[in-house]
């Protein structure tokens, strides 16, 4: 089944500025594991924050769950984004607060002001929150300031705080470039993992070929902003690669 | 109760400590909210309730009365103010000008990661800045005022002094939290301490100093203003008078002037600061 459907994607950032996408076209069925690929500026990121419209797309469609997202009311709009969880390139953690803090904050969408002032969360809300630390090997800081730890146990409380959402699909953004390649592999093993588990689709920028190649099966290649490739992943050769990668060699 | 999760090493967490602790944590912050509110309470019993008044200031009417007295300009005075004015905004930029040349030194020692000699030059600087700000502009220009004699000399000095105090701990903050790397890389390069200064620390606290400045300059506008009161030259010494003489019209007038110039001030900030940063 299709959860997410994009049609005649465009984006730029201002009306006179260059345009970011230009035209994207893609589907996602509820049990993918999506990559896109591409160099950087080729819109990987803009097209992952058009899904939650943390940017606003210019023009074209997007349908996920069977609700066109671009037009939305601000009311729609934060449900929807209830139901889409999102990691981070730098993690966006709230740094002075505690990681038990930081992993509840993917239930704010659901918690009322009140509560959100007294950091009065439900218990359901907790022993998920236990459980997903528990999953993602991180039960023992719980009371740690997210920036006490490691980057990669950073990633951790991230993606932990992505899956409180009970989220229909993931948006992964550059899970790894901020991390060394040993982490970078166990990060995305654990997104993989995790989504299979929770049979949560997810929606990857990587710009890390070898990774995409290792854990997604489809990907979509991006160029300035053009779809140059989209297909499984074993459908991806050094040809198809090099085309994409080409603009970085000038 | 206990779910699948505790069949290994140590007693996990649970769900319950954590409720428990924040309903601890919720409850502490009440008890310091209702002191606070104690606080807050006791303090107006003491200092509004029982050291007012209240037989002197009569009815609302009279209260009203007395504030009216107020209401109105002197006209004929405002040619008067144009050159006190003029010599309010010089106080300002001069005393602000050579307070930043006092800052010089007061920054450099008092930023723990440049300053030379820890021990001493670090507890100097923050001495000095702390002297600088507990003591109020009026009592620095009575000060200076006994030791220069009557005049604008005396309100520079004293905005100059009192100026140092802001401008070098927002100054030595923000050369504390620069990004070490550049630092690192003029290092590397075989710079010496002079050129990681101008080269890696300058560049990434100029516009957090100049803001700070700019900032402070606007507020010595309006100590300026006042330092006349105590003989130190510009509108205070106008306003003084017209307060001695019961030319309350006359007061008001300069308020509306001192309003003026700080107005401007505001302005000229606003601009500069969009130029410079």
């Amino acid at each position: 089944m299709k959860i997410l459907d994009v049609k005649e994607l465009h984006a730029s950032y201002s009306a006179s500025g260059p345009e970011i996408l230009k035209g994207i076209s893609f589907s996602i069925e509820d049990d993918d594991f999506f990559a896109i690929i591409g160099p950087s500026g080729a819109g990987k990121s803009t097209l992952i924050r058009c899904i939650n419209r943390l940017v606003e797309p210019t023009s074209g469609v997007i349908v996920f769950d069977n609700r066109s997202v671009t037009t939305l009311s601000r009311k729609g709009l934060k449900l929807l984004r209830r139901d889409i969880g999102m990691i981070f390139q730098e993690f966006n953690l709230i740094n002075r607060m505690s990681v038990m803090d930081n992993v509840l904050s993917g239930r704010l969408g659901y918690t009322g002001n009140l509560r959100t002032l007294f950091r009065s969360f439900r218990r359901d809300d907790i022993d998920h929150a236990l459980q997903l630390l528990e999953r993602v090997g991180l039960i023992d800081h719980v009371d740690k300031r997210a920036d006490e730890l490691s980057g990669g146990q950073r990633q951790r409380v991230g993606i932990a705080r992505a899956l409180m959402q009970n989220p229909k699909l993931l948006l992964v953004d550059e899970p790894t470039s901020a991390l060394d390649p040993k982490i970078s592999r166990e990060v995305m093993g654990l997104i993989k993992q995790m989504a299979t588990e929770l049979k949560v689709p997810c929606l990857c920028n990587i710009h890390d070929v070898d990774l995409a190649k290792e854990f997604c099966n489809k990907i979509i290649g991006l160029q300035d902003g053009i779809k140059m490739f989209d297909g499984l992943t074993e459908d991806m050769d050094q040809g198809k690669l090099d085309e994409i990668y080409a603009m970085e060699v000038l | 109760m206990n779910n699948k999760a505790t069949n290994t090493s140590p007693p996990r967490i649970t769900s319950q400590v954590i409720l428990d602790r924040r309903r601890t944590a919720r409850m502490i912050m009440a008890v310091v909210y209702l002191v606070l509110l104690a606080l807050v309470v006791w303090s107006v019993q003491v200092t509004v309730i029982e050291d007012t008044d209240w037989n002197r200031l009569g009815g609302f009417g009279k209260v009203w009365e007395a504030a009216n007295r107020f209401i109105g300009l002197d006209m004929a005075l405002f040619p008067n103010l144009i050159e006190p004015a003029i010599e309010t905004l010089m106080i300002a930029c001069l005393g602000t000008l050579l307070g930043v040349f006092l800052c010089i030194p007061a920054a450099w020692f008092g930023a723990l990661n440049i300053t030379p000699f820890k021990p001493v030059t670090y507890p100097l600087a923050r001495m000095m800045m702390t002297l600088s700000r507990s003591i109020h502009e009026i009592v620095w220009a009575l000060f200076f005022v006994s030791a220069v004699g009557l005049g604008a000399l005396a309100g520079i000095f004293a905005i100059a002094v009192r100026s140092v105090g802001f401008i070098a701990k927002m100054s030595a903050e923000a050369i504390e939290d620069i990004d070490p790397g550049p630092v690192e890389a003029i290092r590397a390069v075989g710079g010496n301490d002079f050129q990681v200064v101008i080269y890696a620390i300058l560049p990434q606290v100029l516009p957090q100093v100049l803001g700070v400045i700019i900032f402070e300059w606007e507020i010595n506008i309006r100590r300026s203003a006042i330092l006349g009161l105590v003989g130190a030259g510009g509108l205070g010494l106008v306003f003084f008078r017209q307060m001695n003489t019961f030319n309350f019209h006359g007061v008001m007038s300069v308020i509306v002037a001192i309003l003026g110039l700080i107005l401007i001030g505001e302005a000229l900030s606003h601009w500069v600061r969009r130029a410079l940063i």
